[in-house]
């Protein structure tokens, strides 16, 4: 059994395998292997996470149908005759490592942007009457930086440790004057997504593997800045619906990535 | 490759006069020299040469078609109303054209054959098409461009540049990871754009929908903002400018979360507003009848509404 061997078979159960378990053969390989162990894990959040969003929570369905329509464009899933409804994806040839790292950032990319709604919608909001007024005031971004506290940092990626002395901004315009605001400095590890991203963008160009690297921080920084304004001022929905759209920044970047890889 | 042949005409050229002044040897050494340089030449322009093809195909009332490459410059005009021109211009002999067509469906995608980069897999196409026809757009480097049409749009590449010009009735979709975007003169346009860090400009673009999403891009308006439309641009950490005539009709309401707001306009009050105020950082009210639509926000940029 070999890490393609076990390509083959995860479509099955990214499909919903009726009780999640995966051949015995295949089983024992994961085990074996850290990296199909990491994507077996990663699925298998991914797969829990989807699960627990609501239906209010589901994109709208013109998302799915272009989700479906461009996988299918791409050969990258097809409708069984026999199956259900929804479609099921295809085995990419073995021999294209580039292919193999490309076709779960679609599935990640909708599962980030489920998850930024989870997350936005199900934050709970204390004290929503007390709200009237910003918690912090807004006159003050300098002071609102000091009140950042930065997540824990676990041991950085070798994959970024190379980046620390850029700054993500480097590569955007106009985001110099927020980048030292309300952003943390320090970059936490990136997630099991963003590291799958990583790995993908590397087959490319080392200036495009940068730029997309550099994108991602920036994008993140995003995020973790709207997060920490949002757990500051739960009442603010402007600021709400700016995590969201920071959300599906990085959901479009997944997305021109994987048009890019293919 | 026609300036290199030239080059090596020149330097041919001037070889009697110097031969004179030359010794016997010397002078088989730099003939030597010539002839490889020569066909050096040659053997580089056979290895890189550009090759432009062209291909027709005929196609009914909106047709639908596709052109897809890496690498290279996409720009698409209107031409016969029952046809469709394609002048593909191949940088080497390592990317191939394909072109397919189904009905009223034409899809061209650029090939790359193994060994071919960012230099050699280019190919630059300029497409005459049927002005009423549906157009999508994608290359990693652009840049795309689509003019006088009429017919649904779609641009899409991660560095391209994008721009379009005087196109109405259609819908307008661009997306770009950092390439900057520019729309002029698009009217009754149905239009949404998205990037991540590029530069979004807007002159004279009007429509039921102008919605403009950005991360770190400035996003510039420059136009009436038509009548009736809904215009939504938002950025993360970009700013945003919008520059309207004082008779402009619109509902504005502006918010930047961090970052500061300037407004012109005598704005007549409104009893409601989507954004609570916050001065310095928000404002809302109408000029006019209201009869579109604006709204203008942004995490941490800086937002202005200028009157002309």
């Amino acid at each position: 059994m070999t890490c393609s061997d076990v390509e083959r078979v995860l479509p099955e159960f990214l499909d919903g395998a009726p009780d999640g378990a995966l051949p015995d053969e295949v089983e024992a390989h994961v085990k074996s292997c850290p990296a199909c162990s990491d994507l077996v894990s990663d699925l298998k959040l991914i797969a829990s996470q989807a699960r627990q969003l609501a239906a209010s929570e589901e994109p709208a369905p013109r998302v799915w149908v272009r989700i479906a329509a461009e996988l299918s464009a791409e050969g990258l899933i097809r409708d069984p005759e026999s199956a259900p409804a929804r479609p099921v994806f295809v085995p990419v040839p073995t021999s294209s490592d580039r292919r193999w790292s490309a076709w779960w950032l679609a599935p990640v990319a909708v599962a980030v942007l489920a998850a930024g709604s989870y997350v936005i919608s199900h934050k709970p909001v204390p004290q929503v009457a007390k709200q009237q007024a910003p918690a912090t005031p807004v006159t003050a971004p300098a002071a609102a930086a000091a009140a950042v506290t930065p997540a824990p940092v676990p041991a950085p990626a070798p994959q970024l440790l190379a980046q620390k002395s850029a700054k993500p901004e480097s590569a955007r315009s106009g985001s110099a004057k927020s980048a030292g605001a309300v952003r943390s400095e320090v970059e936490p590890a990136p997630s099991a997504e963003d590291q799958q991203f990583l790995s993908a963008v590397s087959t490319l160009t080392p200036s495009m593997r940068t730029t997309y690297e550099l994108q991602l921080q920036a994008v993140n920084a995003d995020i973790r800045e709207t997060q920490a304004y949002v757990d500051r001022n739960p009442g603010d929905m402007d600021a709400r619906q700016h995590l969201m759209d920071a959300y599906q920044q990085k959901a479009l970047l997944y997305q021109i990535a994987l048009d890019r890889i293919q | 490759m026609a300036s290199l042949h030239g080059a090596s005409l020149q330097l041919a050229s001037r070889r009697p006069a110097k031969l004179g002044q030359t010794n016997l040897g010397q002078t088989n050494v730099r003939k030597a020299t010539v002839v490889t340089l020569v066909l050096a030449t040659c053997l580089a322009s056979a290895a890189f040469a550009e090759t432009k093809k062209e291909y027709s195909f005929a196609v009914g009332p909106n047709a639908n078609i596709s052109v897809d490459t890496q690498y290279g410059a996409i720009s698409v005009r209107p031409g016969s109303a029952s046809q469709v021109m394609v002048t593909a211009t191949l940088k080497s002999d390592r990317v191939e054209v394909d072109l397919q067509q189904m009905g009223n469906r034409i899809q061209i995608a650029s090939h790359l054959l193994p060994g071919a980069d960012e230099q050699t897999g280019q190919v630059d196409y300029e497409v005459l098409i049927p002005p009423d026809a549906t157009v999508s757009l994608h290359s990693s480097t652009g840049p795309l461009s689509a003019e006088h049409l009429q017919g649904d749009l779609t641009l899409e590449g991660p560095d391209a540049m994008v721009n379009v010009r005087n196109v109405e009735n259609g819908h307008v979709h661009v997306q770009t990871m950092r390439g900057p975007i520019t729309l002029t003169d698009v009217r009754n346009g149905h239009v949404e754009i998205a990037s991540i860090s590029g530069d979004v400009h807007l002159k004279s673009v009007s429509g039921p929908l102008v919605q403009v999403n950005s991360g770190s891009g400035k996003i510039f308006y420059d136009g009436d903002f038509g009548s009736g439309g809904d215009y939504k641009f938002t950025t993360h950490t970009g700013d945003i400018e919008a520059v309207a005539p004082a008779d402009v009709s619109a509902d504005f309401s502006a918010h930047s979360v961090l970052g500061r707001v300037h407004n012109d306009f005598p704005l007549q009050p409104k009893q409601h507003s989507r954004f609570s105020f916050d001065a310095g950082r928000s404002f809302f009210g109408t000029v006019g009848k209201a009869a579109s639509e604006v709204v203008l926000r942004s995490f941490s940029g800086r937002i202005r509404l200028k009157q002309r």
